[in-house]
């Protein structure tokens, strides 16, 4: 007899590590830290760069020896280069800063599930009042009183991010916090410190590990977005954000690529980050792996 | 409707095989079942966990789970097959033909609705032809017939005002709104207290009496089958064992694995009290509580002006537990049995008159305290699949629990801590290789295993376990519990023995405590009070229990 329900789909049982854009991913990474050894030019070193051939279109052959894929900006760096160099910088500021602020969003989270009272109290309204600012405004006076810089950058994505994590943390451990094994592991003289980070921690972590790449890719976006306000990274060090700023006063003369593949590049590593964010959570789950 | 639809069982099921497709390979669920069911009858079908009766039920229902598929075999409703039936009529039968009731009602209702409008939405999507006052009067019939009082009021109500029997019969009620001739019901009673248990049995038996009605009644509870089934099917591991009129089943079960299902369920001993047996506090108490109250809210700001009046959860509580011996504590839900146990742990605070552990008073009006009771009592859960961290190995469990109890001056090396938990898990049944596995790998008896070796290992003064079999199968039940009283009886351990069972508290306790509302009830020996206590509670509670048989 045939199968008669057509409601029938077997869930995924497998850890699919080679999809594409796992693949991407682990590519843009790699890039990133070969960029020196990929790049035909260092853009932060002027004396590798022509002057006379700014604003090159894509395939021009260079005076250097080597052809420029993507053109030459206004001032005549190679855009493939400033992709390949814009993306350490953008993976560095965006990953560190998605990294402290989860840490630190979580033991927040996680304390206040855990003691509830006041020091709930006190942390979730710092999380409210934080998450009613907007992000971008909150980014600006950051980077206004801090001044520009790498550091300054992450330090402003850190203060913008933290408190996702913390709110979207406290409730998973909220719920964890009241479970048995919980309980049974507060009968025991156990200090608080080691209830909350072997069991209560690691059980409330899930949400945050599937925040963390939308984060990061929402990381990738503001710092773009802070520097194509001018306000990011400083120019002499080009990230993929300024790179598509750079070119933007261009684009009404026809010169299309200085913008468009550095901000192609940014499009296709964030959506790479947000795919990849879900294979992530489940390798981190005990129940999805030994199936 | 043909003459020979007439002759036909309202239910036939033949050869029905269900498979379970998962990416690797393919599980059977259910094998070659067959059974059928008539008009105005009650088939239970009874089994332990993962027998595949719920499966089976759900085949029926025409909702079957993702990844499970009907292989071989058909279903008859009244002489048609549904498997030729096409999905959209297949969606029309269910709740004309086919309804269902499932097992928790406060999962099956929207708490954002009013019953009422729940009940007139089910009624107007089967009905669409009746006006909107005719709606309303059925939904009110209905909610008669199920026998809510004050039918009319109660349809403006949130699931969340009523009581957990009233919900269910609500479910049953949004069940009868399409007339239908079959209702599958998977463990309608499981989720409710026995005195509850009982009169939505009397509802459900009452629609079939009065209005011809069939239901497959899924359960796992041997009680619920000999109440109100006509026929029995048994399930082992998605095939069935047995099938039969019930009362000849329960009688002569003649397949071993009913015999031994039988055999497992509790039972209330008759008791001849024995005039010369000891009192209660005639042995010594290892632990005394006199006077143990808890209150909710009271605390606010509105006390001054006399407003928030505190909400008592328990009320003057005292009993003495005696050494190695054990003290069981009986009620319905929300009678405060769980909350003294909290309290008792560690995990609660509460005002009382005197505690005393072992001679030394105690302080409990603050959790976390020095000279509070936190690590002199241990507890076992109800449920151990959430009792024990997902995370950890069942060797960082117990190797965590041993060293963070482990008094001063004792060896806490890798080898020795990992001796004491071996030699507890093998006293328990359970195997070093056990020992690298995580939770969700063991079965619910295993799990409990390691939360008893949990408990143990920290070497209490008193164990207390709440409900800890009442998650459990029936067969691994008795597993468990025969367990649990030989270790009492090896260690010479101290417990408390929470449950809503009182065949099993009997089974297994010294004293006993009745409950009710967070006072105590009634008390005494455990031969006093199900021999000779004439509080009319008490023998509320053990009338309540179904009766599987007088024999």
């Amino acid at each position: 007899m045939e199968i008669i329900n057509t409601m029938t789909r077997a869930p995924r049982r497998f850890l699919p590590v080679l999809t594409l854009p796992n693949a991407i991913l682990a590519l843009f990474v790699m890039a990133a830290l070969a960029a020196p050894l990929l790049a035909p030019q260092n853009p932060y070193d002027l004396l590798q760069i022509l002057g006379w051939e700014a604003s090159s279109p894509p395939g021009t052959m260079s005076g250097n020896g080597y052809r420029y894929w993507l053109g030459t900006d206004g001032l005549g760096r190679d855009i493939a280069s400033c992709i390949l160099f814009g993306l350490r910088i953008s993976l560095l500021v965006s990953v560190i800063s998605a990294a402290v602020a989860a840490a630190l969003g979580l033991t927040l989270g996680v304390a206040a599930a855990y003691f509830g009272g006041w020091v709930d109290a006190v942390i979730m309204r710092v999380v409210d009042l934080q998450l009613s600012l907007p992000t971008m405004l909150v980014a600006l006076i950051a980077i206004v009183t801090l001044g520009p810089g790498v550091d300054r950058i992450i330090l402003a994505l850190i203060i913008v991010q933290w408190a996702t994590y913390a709110r979207v943390v406290r409730s998973v451990a909220l719920s964890e916090a009241g479970k048995p094994y919980i309980d049974a592991v507060r009968t025991m003289p156990l200090s608080r410190g080691r209830i909350i980070l072997r069991h209560l921690l690691p059980n409330s972590i899930a949400p945050a590990i599937t925040l963390l790449p939308i984060e990061i890719g929402h990381a990738v976006a503001l710092e773009a977005t802070l520097s194509f306000l001018g306000l990011g990274v400083p120019m002499d060090q080009p990230s993929l954000g300024s790179t598509v700023a750079n070119g933007f006063q261009y684009l009404l003369t026809g010169q299309y690529w200085i913008s468009l593949f550095p901000g192609i590049a940014l499009f296709t590593l964030i959506a790479a980050i947000n795919f990849s964010g879900e294979d992530i959570r489940r390798l981190w789950d005990p129940r999805s792996r030994s199936l | 409707m043909t003459a020979e639809n007439h002759t036909a069982p309202l239910l036939e099921v033949s050869e029905l095989s269900l498979v379970y497709r998962g990416a690797s390979r393919s599980l059977p669920i259910v094998r070659n079942v067959n059974f059928s069911l008539d008009h105005g009858e009650v088939l239970g079908i009874i089994g332990e966990s993962g027998a595949g009766k719920s499966s089976i039920g759900n085949a029926v229902i025409g909702l079957l789970a993702p990844g499970i598929a009907q292989t071989a075999g058909t279903i008859r409703l009244e002489g048609t097959a549904l498997e030729a039936v096409d999905g959209e009529a297949r969606r029309a039968l269910r709740g004309r033909a086919i309804a269902s009731i499932f097992q928790d009602p406060s999962s099956s209702l929207d708490p954002l609705m009013t019953v009422g409008a729940q009940l007139d939405e089910t009624i107007a999507a089967l009905s669409p032809e009746l006006s909107r006052s005719d709606v309303r009067a059925r939904a009110i019939q209905l909610l008669e017939r199920v026998g809510i009082p004050d039918a009319p009021r109660r349809h403006h109500s949130y699931p969340h005002q009523l009581s957990g029997g009233q919900r269910q019969r609500i479910v049953i009620a949004m069940a009868l709104a399409g007339a239908p001739s079959l209702i599958v019901a998977d463990e309608p009673t499981s989720a409710l207290d026995a005195t509850v248990q009982k009169q939505i049995l009397h509802v459900l038996k009452g629609l079939v009496q009065d209005h011809g009605l069939s239901i497959l009644l899924i359960t796992h509870d041997m009680g619920v089958i000999a109440e109100i089934a006509d026929r029995v099917v048994v399930m082992k591991d998605g095939a069935v064992i047995e099938q039969g009129a019930t009362a000849a089943l329960l009688q002569a079960p003649q397949d071993p694995y009913t015999q031994r299902l039988l055999a497992a369920v509790p039972k209330l001993r008759s008791v001849h009290p024995d005039p010369a047996s000891p009192g209660v506090g005639a042995r010594e108490p290892i632990l005394v509580v006199e006077n143990l109250s808890k209150s909710f809210g009271g605390r606010s700001i509105l006390d001054l002006f006399g407003a928030g009046k505190p909400h008592f959860a328990l009320r003057d509580i005292g009993f003495r537990v005696p050494r190695a011996g054990v003290l069981g504590i009986v009620g319905e839900s929300g009678s405060g049995k769980s909350t003294i146990g909290r309290i008792l742990a560690g995990l609660e605070s509460a005002e009382a008159d005197r505690i005393e552990l072992d001679g030394q008073r105690c302080d409990i009006s603050h959790r976390n305290r020095a000279g509070s009771l936190l690590g002199r009592v241990q507890m076992i859960f109800q449920d151990p699949s959430s009792a024990l961290n997902p995370r950890l190995t069942v060797a960082q469990a117990l190797t965590e629990c041993a060293r963070a109890t482990a008094p001063a001056g004792e060896d806490t090396s890798q080898a020795a801590v990992r001796a004491r938990v071996i030699e507890t898990i093998e006293r328990l049944g359970l195997q070093t290789l056990h020992l690298d596995r995580f939770p969700h790998q063991l079965s619910g008896g295993q799990k409990q295993r390691v939360c008893i070796a949990r408990a143990l290992l920290a070497r209490p003064k008193i164990v207390i376990a709440d409900e800890p079999t009442s998650a459990l199968d029936v067969s691994v039940q008795a597993e468990i519990l025969a367990l649990l009283k030989e270790t009492v009886a090896e260690n010479r351990l101290s417990m408390i023995f929470i449950s809503h069972d009182l065949a099993v508290v009997q089974d297994i306790c010294d004293d006993v405590c009745v409950m009710r509302n967070g006072r105590i009830e009634d008390y005494g020996s455990s031969d006093f009070i199900f021999g000779q206590s004439e509080n009319p509670y008490t023998r509320h509670l053990i009338d309540a229990r179904p009766k599987i048989l007088a024999a």
